[in-house]
């Protein structure tokens, strides 16, 4: 049972390596990264107790928002996806992800106290 | 006196039942003097003589000097002004033989002033002035001038005028618009509390209304529409005032008090207890006085208990018994129906004219009594014996000759009766309290005696149970009975006897303080709410390191992966962008640590739209590139397939 589990993640794995894109990786690495802060993070709070819990949340909320902002740039500059996307370039993904997150900064710096 | 008597109508308001409402105010015998000596002012001009001479011949006394008076009006005439004839010509009339003179220009002017042209005031003026002179007056015109005035000028002064010069006004005129003037005057009055009945303008407007509305109902003979009960809230509100602030005010009293004791369809009846309401058998008699708003006697009228019960038990002691009058006093002997004791209701009924108003009184009567003392035995009972050893009898007001000891093993127990005297009824009155009064210390303890079911009053004293009341301290204590009750009339403060009571655990007798309550408290302090529990900087500080590191691998990983900058283009727009965006992100921790959300957003407003312009142009120039890249390499592509193909 967990060979066959193995098997396929390394299926996976190798199928991953070959054929996405560079820029998706380089994406992918990114909200990695943002995974990684965020779960940082909360295991931080349940050690410690939640006491500037406004602080936790904005920064949480923070990591949360910026993986999803990722996730949707990486949805729309997939090039396998581009018939769902047709008017839209990735530049202009590129730029919907700037400015959601100038948005997503502004209120989380407002909320770290 | 007549303070008392205000007292009792204040009383006999609070005591009033749910049906009828009676008058809470009206002029007693001081305020009727307070009002004259107000009047009675000397005059300083021709109105002030008005409001004087007339006000007084409304409540029936005249002016001191009338010869004087008459010279003063004929000095200050202004036959060319309308007002000043007004207040000559009535004033003239109040007194005797005064007559003013009068000439043609004067009647033209007055009758010139009759028209629709001229404001209520001066037509109610003109019209009053010619009734008073005896000149002919053309009462259809005016009638027609007034509805005409009253329609222009809604307000309510304007149409109590109206309803004044109305009653003027021939009887054969049409007055019936006029008339209904009062019913539409009387639903613009407010309720203030079911009490009070007037004007938002003030007491003089509705004690002119007053006045204006029985002197139309009088001349036309015509039921005015005011309810009792409204007749007796307007009542409360023209006599509440009982010192005037200016002649015309205290005028505008008079007036509507001549109004409310001298009309033909309702006259408010006062019903006031001569004293308090309260009869025993040394003063069986229950007075009342019942007079008009004047307090001025009402002929030809009886006054009778139409039921009289007790509040207590209900039960109905009195019915249908009149009053007899002696003096101006309406009198009933309550006692020969030999009530017991205590507060009864009563329900008088004033009959013998049908323009009576509020004649339905409920009062409140007290009966009161002397109380005996009966079978006072004292005695000291062994706690282990129930059978008692000697009693003591002593009778009121005498003291036991010998004093008691109780100690702790002993119960001092007191038994007595408490009777009324002329029934022989026993009583349980409100307070019988037993008090003990150490002599020596000062120290006093007080307890209560219960009846029993056969309204034998018993007390008992059991040392050791008590001993906390008296501090333990033994010695030599006075005992003295207290009976008290509003329907006594001896209360009894009566030293029985001493007892000398031993406690065990004794402390040394000392002077016992009283208490004091009024010295400092000791002081509050204040408690900050406790910082919050803090984790060691040590784990926070690791976990801020922790929480950095994943920014490491994802640049490893960059690196790994190939991601480079080198199609950096070193165009204004690109560097602007990149310039911009920093900026952004520096503002961000700017707005972290000193500024508030509207300086942020001003300066991110700024610096975002620049951002916002350069990184249009360089995303649009990388667009261009990137389709430009594609399009080549799908020629290229082609290109191969074709010669492959080939």
């Amino acid at each position: 049972m967990s060979s066959s589990v193995f098997s396929v993640l390394s299926k996976f794995v190798a199928e991953y390596r070959r054929s996405t894109p560079a820029k998706l990786k380089v994406v992918d690495a990114y909200l990695l990264y943002i995974l990684l802060t965020g779960a940082l993070q909360f295991f931080y709070c349940v050690l410690v107790g939640t006491f500037p819990f406004n602080s936790f949340l904005s920064g949480f909320i923070s990591c949360v928002g910026a993986f999803v902002l990722g996730v949707c740039l990486r949805i729309q500059i997939n090039p396998q996806n581009k018939s769902e996307f047709l008017s839209l370039s990735p530049e202009r993904a590129f730029a919907d992800f700037l400015f959601a997150h100038a948005i997503l900064h502004l209120v989380v710096v407002n909320f770290i106290g | 006196m007549a303070l008392r008597g205000l007292h009792c109508v204040v009383l006999l308001a609070l005591a009033l039942g749910a049906q009828a409402l009676t008058p809470s105010h009206h002029l007693s015998p001081a305020d009727l003097d307070r009002l004259k000596a107000f009047l009675n002012q000397p005059f300083t001009d021709l109105e002030s003589a008005y409001y004087s001479i007339v006000g007084l011949s409304k409540l029936g006394i005249a002016v001191s000097d009338e010869h004087a008076a008459c010279q003063f009006l004929k000095s200050q005439l202004d036959p060319s002004n309308i007002d000043s004839l007004f207040f000559a010509s009535e004033a003239s009339q109040a007194l005797s033989g005064c007559q003013i003179p009068l000439s043609n220009e004067t009647r033209d002017l007055l009758l010139a002033a009759v028209s629709e042209d001229s404001t209520m005031s001066q037509i109610h003026r003109s019209v009053s002035t010619l009734s008073s002179l005896g000149l002919p007056v053309a009462s259809q015109e005016v009638v027609s001038a007034l509805t005409t005035r009253i329609t222009k000028e809604d307000n309510v002064l304007a149409i109590i005028l109206a309803l004044q010069t109305a009653s003027r006004l021939s009887q054969q005129a049409e007055l019936g618009g006029i008339l209904e003037e009062i019913e539409d005057l009387a639903a613009r009055l407010d309720d203030l509390g079911g009490i009070y009945l007037q004007f938002e303008e003030g007491l003089e407007a509705t004690a002119h209304f007053v006045t204006a509305a029985y002197a139309l109902s009088d001349h036309v003979d015509i039921e005015p529409p005011l309810k009792e009960d409204q007749v007796v809230q307007l009542v409360n509100s023209v006599f509440s005032k009982k010192s005037w602030d200016s002649l015309s005010e205290a005028f505008s009293v008079a007036s509507a008090a001549a109004a409310f004791s001298g009309n033909r369809f309702h006259i408010p009846v006062v019903v006031t207890s001569q004293g308090p309401a309260a009869v025993s058998h040394r003063q069986p008699m229950l007075q009342l006085q019942v007079t008009d708003i004047l307090s001025q006697p009402l002929p030809s009228i009886s006054v009778q208990v139409e039921s009289a019960h007790a509040v207590a038990s209900k039960s109905v002691v009195l019915s249908q018994a009149p009053f007899t009058l002696r003096d101006g006093i309406f009198e009933l002997n309550f006692m020969d129906s030999q009530p017991a004791s205590g507060y009864y209701q009563f329900a008088v009924a004033v009959t013998g004219d049908s323009r009576l108003v509020a004649n339905h009184v409920e009062m409140k009567v007290k009966v009161s009594t002397e109380v005996a003392i009966n079978n006072m035995d004292l005695s000291v009972v062994d706690k282990d014996q129930s059978i008692g050893t000697k009693t003591t009898r002593v009778e009121y007001p005498s003291k036991a000759k010998t004093s008691f000891t109780a100690d702790s093993h002993q119960n001092f127990a007191m038994s007595f009766q408490l009777v009324d005297v002329n029934t022989g009824v026993e009583l349980t009155p409100h307070q019988t309290f037993v008090r003990l009064h150490n002599q020596k210390t000062g120290q006093e303890v007080v307890f209560v005696a219960e009846p029993d079911s056969k309204n034998v009053y018993k007390f008992e004293l059991d040392t050791a149970e008590r001993k906390s009341e008296f501090d333990s301290i033994s010695g030599t204590y006075a005992l003295y009975l207290i009976v008290g009750d509003a329907t006594l009339e001896n209360p009894i403060l009566w030293n029985v006897a001493d007892v000398v009571l031993k406690f065990l655990d004794e402390e040394i007798p000392s002077v016992i303080q009283p208490k004091n309550l009024y010295v400092p408290k000791p002081e509050i302090k204040h408690l900050f709410r406790d910082p919050e529990k803090k984790p060691p900087t040590v784990v926070s500080n690791t976990f801020t390191a922790l929480v950095l590191s994943p920014l490491l691998l994802l640049f490893i990983l960059w690196i790994k992966l190939g991601a480079n900058i080198s199609n950096f283009s070193f165009t204004p727009s690109c560097i602007l962008f990149h310039l911009g965006h920093a900026a952004m992100l520096g503002l961000m921790y700017v707005y972290w640590t000193q500024l508030n959300m509207f300086q942020t957003l001003k300066y991110l407003a700024i610096i975002g739209s620049l951002t916002f312009l350069a990184g249009n142009r360089m995303l649009a120039q990388k667009a261009v590139k990137r389709i430009a890249a594609e399009q080549s390499s799908r020629l290229a592509k082609y290109r191969s397939l074709r010669l492959a193909s080939k």
